[in-house]
């Protein structure tokens, strides 16, 4: 149920400060451009990563999400964006080429950063992660509840699909009613999903207590990564790209509107 | 050395009515296995608690007296600082575990100690030994069985090293092949010189006990040697522990020396040269008959059903069944083998893969879950999934109200489902400040106020005492008598022998036996084969020739 997948990989082993760096990184690289060409160059490196970190996997479980954001995006951006080339005129409702085509960048750039996100995940133990914040400085009790919140979601929803079967049975049909009325009728989903979050918590901070949590200010790890000369080389190169990358913008290529 | 002594314990809760702990005294020696029992509301987890700090430091109350661990009082000492003397295991094994995979699991406790990489390596290694899980340090915690779970929580408390485990209740949730794994590493650990406490209600893992302690009311009652305490029927019932059936009968029959075990009981049997009487065991199997014959049409028809969960793994493999109005059937089998995912196409909250389902006629392809509710009623598990109404009688009443059912109906449905289950006068209480038995009973009610014809219930007696157990059985008992149809999924088995009429066992997905419950349980191999032991009555009962459900049919049948 969970993403993450216990696998070999370049990715797998870089140190866990190197991958939440190279997600940022990429998010930023994303950011830069704005036509559909230079992003989607962006979203093949992406995606050659998803294939050096083994978890086309988990890609293929969100393949239907990524299409739909895609396809979505290029259809709605055109209603609010309004370009010179008009392909279509209904009444106050425009669309043009320039549009379009921006539409469609923003659908690639969040499928792009949706992508860095899994691979992230699938090449990341929660434990990594708490390891990698822990690094950057945070305080061990803050980054473990940080990463221990991504654990926590499958737990979750699996028990509020319980929930919410269980009030199925005693006829709680969600899908009917006007709006209102089925905000309305979620109140018997809620309530007992917060107890239950809340019992859950209680639970867990007794048996993270039970276990020497807090025992001391510093911890060990049995986990143990050292930076090699690979991390260094893995943010080089991310960064010496999104720099080119800004250099190109700024000399005019990869937009479709120069102002956003 | 005392391991544990305990001085005049007082607690009570944070804005509770009364104490949870009353004048507690108890002792316990280094080494020695203790079995703490008590019915719910006894105040052993409280007691648990106290132990290792979580009372009064994470529980605040009022609290008085005085704990000695390892001879050193813990008054002002924080949770994490007993660690290493005293180790706690919950009961409820999921919110324990938190890692990705099992090394990680158990390496938490002693990274939190500071130890180094290469001690906590070595501890990993030792604790999952001691739990049997070499070889799983990879896994996935969720990709593990309950017993698996529960015994890496296990491993997780004891690679910090305690002196002292205390286990509260760590088999309530798992099914009888999870218990067995308990118990063994229970014994294992007794063996390895551990001092245990063991909070439990089943009475077979009690006999490997140095010592039982009973608890009522926040405070010991009595304490003695099990072969002792557990012969002593009366004691065991007051505190709502389940008496060993073996030995219950021996004493039922005047007897001075009771058996504990199955084998000592096949001796004194042939010693006292007993016999089963061939005249009564007819009148029960004609007792049998005549209950199949007063079944009414079909009402459930399943045919060729297979179910694939969208991971790819199938459920239920080639399942055709049929069950007829008025039937009481108990579908038992190991976690995982397909009982719920089987009951759930009952009420179409799953739809098969393939095959086909039908209620009353109707198939469930195409009808909502709220349509077919008229007709099946599902309590599920854990009453706290669905309880959210501020009152009782709304929570009974969403039911029928979510069904269309007229309002002056409604009222009257409300009425009797709440006097079915025994709750009249609880109308207008808050459900939440129920006990876990009655929020059990609010949620039949629920159910039983659509009057729906045939009722599910899964697992309703998980987390009850004997005395809860047994009440909610009688219930569904009465609701059966009336004419509902009832179907059970449990792993209690002697609540099955004792109650249902027809059993069916799942395994890996696929029907290995469906038929009378005497006829299921007279086949132990066959039951064997899916982890499943029966009760020690009807083993017995198997041994010399016949098969017998309950302590009541074996004494009405024994001719001395």
């Amino acid at each position: 149920m969970f993403i993450y997948l216990d696998k070999e990989s370049f990715l797998h082993r870089l140190h866990p400060v190197t991958k939440i760096a190279g997600l940022i990184l990429l998010f930023i690289w994303a950011m830069v451009f704005n036509h559909p060409l230079y992003l989607s160059v962006i979203f093949l490196v992406v995606f050659f990563l998803s294939i050096i970190a083994r978890c086309l996997s988990n890609l293929k479980k969100f393949s239907i999400i990524l299409a739909i954001l895609a396809f979505f995006s290029t259809l709605l951006w055109p209603f609010f964006l309004r370009g010179p080339t008009q392909l279509l005129k209904l009444g106050f409702i425009q669309i043009s080429k320039e549009s379009l085509l921006y539409g469609l960048a923003m659908g690639i750039r969040i499928d792009t950063m949706i992508v860095s996100g899994i691979i992230f995940l699938s090449c990341t133990r929660t434990e990594d992660f708490t390891l990698g914040l822990s690094s950057l400085g945070l305080p061990f009790p803050v980054s473990f509840a940080l990463s221990l919140s991504f654990r926590l979601v499958p737990t979750f929803a699996a028990t509020s699909s319980t929930i919410v079967q269980a009030q199925k049975s005693r006829g709680l049909d969600l899908e009917s009613g006007r709006l209102w009325k089925r905000i309305r009728k979620h109140i018997p989903l809620f309530i007992p999903i917060l107890i239950y979050a809340i019992r859950n918590t209680d639970l867990l901070a007794m048996a993270l207590e039970s276990k020497g949590f807090g025992f001391k200010k510093n911890r060990t790890y049995y986990l143990r990564f050292r930076s090699t000369w690979q991390d260094w080389l893995s943010i080089a190169i991310l960064a010496g790209l999104i720099g080119f990358s800004f250099y190109l913008r700024l000399t005019g290529y990869g937009a479709i509107f120069h102002r956003i | 050395m005392k391991a544990i002594e305990v001085n005049a314990l007082n607690f009570a809760y944070k804005g509770g009515t009364r104490k949870a702990l009353d004048g507690l005294e108890f002792e316990q020696k280094q080494g020695e296995m203790v079995v703490l029992m008590g019915h719910t509301g006894a105040g052993k987890s409280t007691f648990s608690r106290c132990l290792n700090g979580l009372i009064p430091h994470f529980h605040k109350g009022d609290y008085s007296g005085e704990i000695r661990i390892l001879g050193n009082p813990i008054m002002g000492r924080r949770v994490h600082d007993l660690v290493s003397q005293i180790g706690l295991v919950f009961q409820d094994f999921e919110s324990q575990l938190f890692s990705t995979n099992v090394e990680l699991e158990v390496a938490f406790g002693p990274e939190n100690l500071c130890l180094s990489r290469a001690e906590i390596s070595e501890r990993i290694e030792e604790a999952l030994e001691l739990v049997r899980l070499r070889g799983f340090e990879r896994r996935e915690p969720a990709s593990l069985s309950g017993g698996e779970k529960q015994r890496l929580a296990i491993a997780s408390i004891l690679a910090i090293r305690p002196k002292i485990v205390v286990m509260d209740e760590p088999t309530t949730d798992l099914d009888p092949q999870g218990k067995h794994e308990i118990f063994s590493v229970a014994k294992k650990l007794r063996s390895e010189n551990y001092t245990i406490l063991f909070i439990e209600h089943e009475t077979e893992a009690a006999l490997e006990a140095d010592k039982i302690v009973i608890m009522d009311e926040g405070k010991v009652v009595t304490e003695g040697k099990p072969r002792e305490l557990l012969r002593d029927i009366k004691l065991l019932e007051n505190h709502g522990i389940r008496p060993p059936q073996i030995a219950k009968l021996f004493a039922d029959m005047n007897e001075t020396t009771l058996p504990l075990t199955v084998e000592d009981a096949v001796r004194v049997f042939e010693q006292r040269d007993w016999k089963i009487s061939d005249q009564e065991y007819a009148a029960l199997l004609k007792k049998d008959e005549q209950y199949q014959k007063g079944y009414g049409k079909k009402i459930i028809e399943v045919k060729d059903l297979e179910y694939v969960y969208p991971e790819n793994i199938k459920a239920l493999d080639n399942i055709t069944m049929e069950i007829r109005e008025g039937e009481f059937l108990a579908i038992i089998g190991q976690n995982g083998s397909g009982k719920t995912t089987l009951v759930k196409h009952f009420n179409g909250l799953l739809k098969p893969s393939k095959g086909e389902v039908r209620i009353a006629g109707q198939e469930t392809k195409g009808k909502r879950v709220s349509e077919l509710g008229k007709i099946v009623g599902y309590v599920f598990q854990n009453p706290d999934h669905q309880i959210f109404s501020d009152t009782v009688e709304d929570e009974v009443a969403f039911g029928p109200r979510n069904l269309g059912i007229p309002g002056d109906k409604i009222s009257r449905f409300v009425k009797e489902a709440m006097k079915d289950v025994g709750l009249e006068g609880y109308e207008k209480c808050d459900p939440f400040s129920l006990t876990k038995g009655e929020r059990q009973r609010v949620a039949i009610a629920s159910i039983l106020a659509s009057k729906p014809r045939v009722l599910i219930f899964d697992e309703p007696t998980t987390g009850l005492d004997y005395r809860e157990q047994k009440s909610i059985m009688e219930l569904l008992q009465n609701l059966n008598r009336k004419g509902h149809t009832i179907i059970i999924i449990t792993h209690s088995l002697w609540l099955v022998a004792e109650y249902a009429k027809r059993v069916l066992v799942l395994h890996k997905g696929k029907i290995i036996l469906d038929d009378g419950t005497r006829k299921v349980f007279s086949e132990e191999e066959n039951l064997r084969n899916s982890f499943l032991t029966p009760p020690e009555i009807v083993r017995l009962s198997n041994r010399v020739g016949r098969t017998l459900l309950s302590v009541d049919e074996f004494k009405y049948c024994l001719k001395r």
